[in-house]
């Protein structure tokens, strides 16, 4: 099947960009130097170091979700390679899909990568092996996931600086949208209030997969909190996915 | 059934914001059959490439209909059975040849081994051999163009749809395309393509289009056309004076120490030749030149 | 210009602006001059600034506070004490270290109890199932406060919390014994010794109840010797003739079993052993 191909093709291209090893390379210095700043704490040191390095890890697998997801498109298009793969009996549907497949896979080498690392930190610090972290990088990559897919739907229509601010935005509004049901009931207008609620159900709410806090504390969570952040992710990916194929049939290549 | 058929096509853009509208293809009317090589000729702007992204399903038309061996051009089915070359082609520079090759294969589902044999014979074909394993930024044009028409041949479609496929390529490139060519038409395939160069168009084409301005200016065999040209007749000759040769034919032009008289009628030849040997002059040559390709598009183009 | 003579002017430059820049430290006094803290966002703030990285936040800012704290020649390093705390402990209320800690430096280096105590609090309501920041609180309340009901309610709570270690109950026994209730803190101990699941409880327990009936029975023999000396003009002969002149109904023992001792000559009596455990 040519999605496979097409999956294939956009993880090489992506390997073989030396942005994406840089980025690689620096969050695992960053996740190493977690075991530095830990120094400088009073108490649990292990706990700071896994802040420190779970915040590094997932700060720069962001940047590379955003980074190899805007180009991802619009280089195809700029560069009209694009012209011979839709020239062949590839649909525009399966283009997109490919494009995604192909970045899913990126991703999951660039965080197999740094979690590794992370894990062997933590077992030479005595940290032993915890499977809550596994769960957490399991929630990450859902949410790295979802990036995806919103820096590939900006990218099928837009310049890369544009699809950088609007994927951006939508990363940073995602993490707060848990205000927006407190903030809710502060507004006067039952319209506003409306609108609001709205919003929150249609725009991104990416803070459930951080369970950063779960994590290293090792507070309990709920299985129902897990399974539906899955189901969460999974449908809203596929939404993502469907408009920006919706948007992609009616492109035209000048 | 004709392999490409194109009726009434129409296509506009927007510029923008703007209200006013860019009539790019204003109804085109093309029809290939199967076996023919089809030159697709018109100067810079006129819609060629328009026309074939039509064709391709990379642009929508407004208006009209592009059948492939009854099929629309856009669908999976028609691509299936088309090999394309774009202008200019540019490939993942991060990949060589052979790994590009393969891909392309991949996206027809070829299996790898009836690939892999299929890629060898390729790019033999081509004359890209011993580059097979470099990577592509480092082809030159030429060697793109090259790969370009590989990778249209990679599925062995019945159909090749190649714009201004010899951009790029030396003389020797494009003798070697144009025996290419000639030889997939010498396979029962179909071949239409667009190009500027019109000596090579000359060699090859059975069927020529002329556009002009978004318009089929005009369409036939080109067999035809030429025939129908008019022929016209060049004397050669010296050892006369301006003033005389005036008199004979004012036609002429003169050419280090030659005139060479221009004559469209045929029957004029033999009264020239006699009135200047007459005049004491010297007839050096009596040419037939038949109009060029170049000729009639010069023509269609001043009668816009 | 060649390329060596570019590069010397670039170091040169750089070094210059490095100098320019020690000065303008040396101006300035970072702590003082900066309102560090005014610009220093609420702990709600900064949960939602911190888009998701809120532990990360929480650690950077505790790690900053210790170092800051630690730094002795800013004397008015403690005016935003329990601000800074109170933002850590917002961001991630179920980080342990920001309670203990910053109660500590509120104890002993800004020498603020109460200040203290409302963080422990904070730390108990937050993180329910901690004994420690109760026994802590406690245990501040009893040695600086000498607020000892105060004190026996924080370790009454504390003792109630899962795996709270058993010295927790004793102290609260203790805390009711230093409000001179000596009967009720008597009861408590004895439930103590009853129910002790070491050695080490026993012994404490065993000690302490020893005290505590002294200190009970004592002050009534000595009353019922001098009510002896009132009426007869002598010191009773043995404690037994107390019991025979109906002065007293029974002489008590010591908590071991033996008798107090008794002095007839001076009218003294005074236990086999003394555990100074009332210090006031």
């Amino acid at each position: 099947m040519n999605i496979k191909g097409l999956a294939f093709n956009t993880f090489k291209e992506s390997a073989r960009n030396k942005m994406f090893y840089l980025l690689v390379f620096f969050g695992i210095i960053f996740a190493l130097s977690s075991k530095l700043i830990s120094f400088l704490t009073l108490g649990d040191t292990i706990k700071v170091l896994k802040d420190t390095g779970l915040a590094a890890i997932n700060f720069f697998c962001v940047l590379i979700a955003i980074f190899t997801g805007i180009n991802l498109v619009y280089k195809e298009i700029e560069k009209k390679t694009i012209f011979n793969i839709l020239s062949k009996p590839v649909t525009r549907d399966h283009f997109i899909i490919g494009k995604f497949f192909g970045l899913a896979l990126t991703m999951l080498v660039a965080l197999i990568a740094m979690a590794g690392i992370f894990f062997i930190l933590v077992l030479l610090v005595g940290g032993g092996f915890d499977f809550k972290i596994l769960l957490y990088f399991f929630m990450l990559y859902l949410e790295l996931l979802i990036i995806v897919a919103i820096s590939l739907l900006f990218s099928s229509f837009s310049t890369p600086i544009l699809s950088f601010i609007f994927t951006v935005s939508l990363y940073l509004i995602g993490h707060i949208m848990w205000t927006f049901n407190e903030f809710k009931s502060l507004l006067r207008s039952p319209l506003l209030e409306k609108f609001t609620h709205m919003l929150y159900y249609i725009l991104p709410n990416l803070d459930k997969f951080n369970i950063k806090n779960e994590v290293v504390l090792d507070l309990p969570m709920r299985t129902g909190t897990i399974l539906f952040s899955i189901l969460y992710a999974l449908v809203y990916i596929m939404a993502l996915l469907t408009v920006t194929i919706m948007i992609f049939r009616k492109r035209e290549f000048l | 059934m004709k392999t490409l058929e194109i009726t009434n096509l129409k296509k506009s853009f927007r510029s923008n914001f703007l209200i006013k509208k860019y009539h790019i293809l204003k109804g085109i009317d093309i029809s290939v059959e199967q076996g023919e090589i089809y030159g697709f000729l018109g100067p810079n702007g006129a819609g060629k490439t328009t026309t074939i992204k039509c064709i391709m399903g990379l642009l929508f038309p407004n208006e009209g209909e592009i059948l492939v061996n009854g099929q629309p051009s856009a669908s999976i089915a028609a691509r299936r059975q088309i090999g394309f070359l774009p202008e200019n082609p540019y490939f993942y520079d991060y990949l060589s040849a052979s790994e590009l090759l393969h891909f392309s294969a991949s996206l027809f589902a070829i299996p790898a081994t009836v690939a892999r044999e299929r890629i060898d014979l390729l790019i033999k074909q081509v004359g890209l051999e011993g580059h097979e394993h470099l990577k592509l930024r480092k082809f030159s044009k030429g060697m793109t163009q090259r790969l370009g028409m590989a990778q249209a041949l990679i599925q062995d479609p019945v159909c090749l749809i190649l714009d201004e496929p010899f951009s790029g390529l030396d003389p020797i490139g494009r003798k070697e395309f144009r025996d290419l060519i000639l030889n997939l038409k010498g396979q029962g395939k179909t071949i239409f393509f667009s190009s500027h160069i019109l000596q090579d168009m000359e060699m090859m084409v059975d069927k020529v289009g002329i556009i002009i301005n978004g318009r089929i200016s005009r369409q036939g065999q080109l067999s035809e056309m030429i025939a129908s040209s008019t022929q016209y007749h060049e004397i050669v000759c010296s050892r006369i004076s301006e003033k005389q040769l005036t008199k004979i034919n004012p036609n002429f032009v003169s050419h280090d120490n030659q005139f060479i008289i221009t004559l469209d009628n045929e029957a004029d030849i033999n009264l020239v030749v006699e009135s200047i040997i007459h005049n004491n002059g010297l007839v050096i040559a009596v040419n037939p030149v038949k109009k060029t390709l170049e000729d009639i598009f010069l023509k269609e183009l001043r009668e816009v | 210009m060649n390329g060596k003579l570019l590069a010397v002017i670039f170091l040169s430059l750089l070094l210059l602006a490095a100098v320019f820049q020690n000065r303008y430290d040396s101006t300035i006094s970072y702590f003082s001059d900066r309102s560090t803290f005014v610009s220093l966002p609420s702990g709600k703030a900064l949960k939602i600034l911190s888009f998701g990285y809120q532990n990360l936040t929480a650690d950077l800012l505790f790690i900053w506070s210790i170092q800051f704290y630690s730094t002795y020649y800013l004397t008015n390093r403690f005016d935003y004490l329990e601000r800074v705390y109170n933002t850590i402990t917002d961001i991630t209320p179920q980080y342990k270290e920001p309670y203990i800690i910053g109660a500590l430096i509120m104890v002993f280096e800004a020498k603020d109890i109460p200040m203290a105590i409302r963080l422990l609090d904070k730390g108990s309501r937050n993180i329910e199932k901690e004994w420690f920041f109760d026994h802590e609180a406690g245990y501040y309340c009893y040695k600086y406060l000498k607020d000892y009901s105060r004190a026996e309610a924080y370790y009454a709570r504390a003792a109630s919390k899962p795996n709270a270690p058993s010295f927790l109950k004793r102290m609260k026994a203790h805390m009711v014994y230093l409000q001179d209730d000596p009967k009720v803190a008597y009861q408590m101990w004895l439930d103590i010794y009853n129910n002790a699941r070491d050695r080490l409880e026993k012994d404490s327990a065993f000690n302490h109840l020893y005290q505590i009936k002294a200190e009970i029975d004592l002050p009534v023999l000595q009353q019922e010797i001098a009510g002896f000396k009132e009426n007869f003009r002598r010191f009773p002969a043995t404690l037994a003739e107390l019991v025979r002149t109906g002065i007293a109904k029974a002489i008590p023992r010591d908590f071991s079993g033996n008798d107090y001792q008794y002095d007839p000559l001076q009218g003294a009596i005074k236990a086999q052993r003394v555990f100074k455990w009332k210090q006031r």
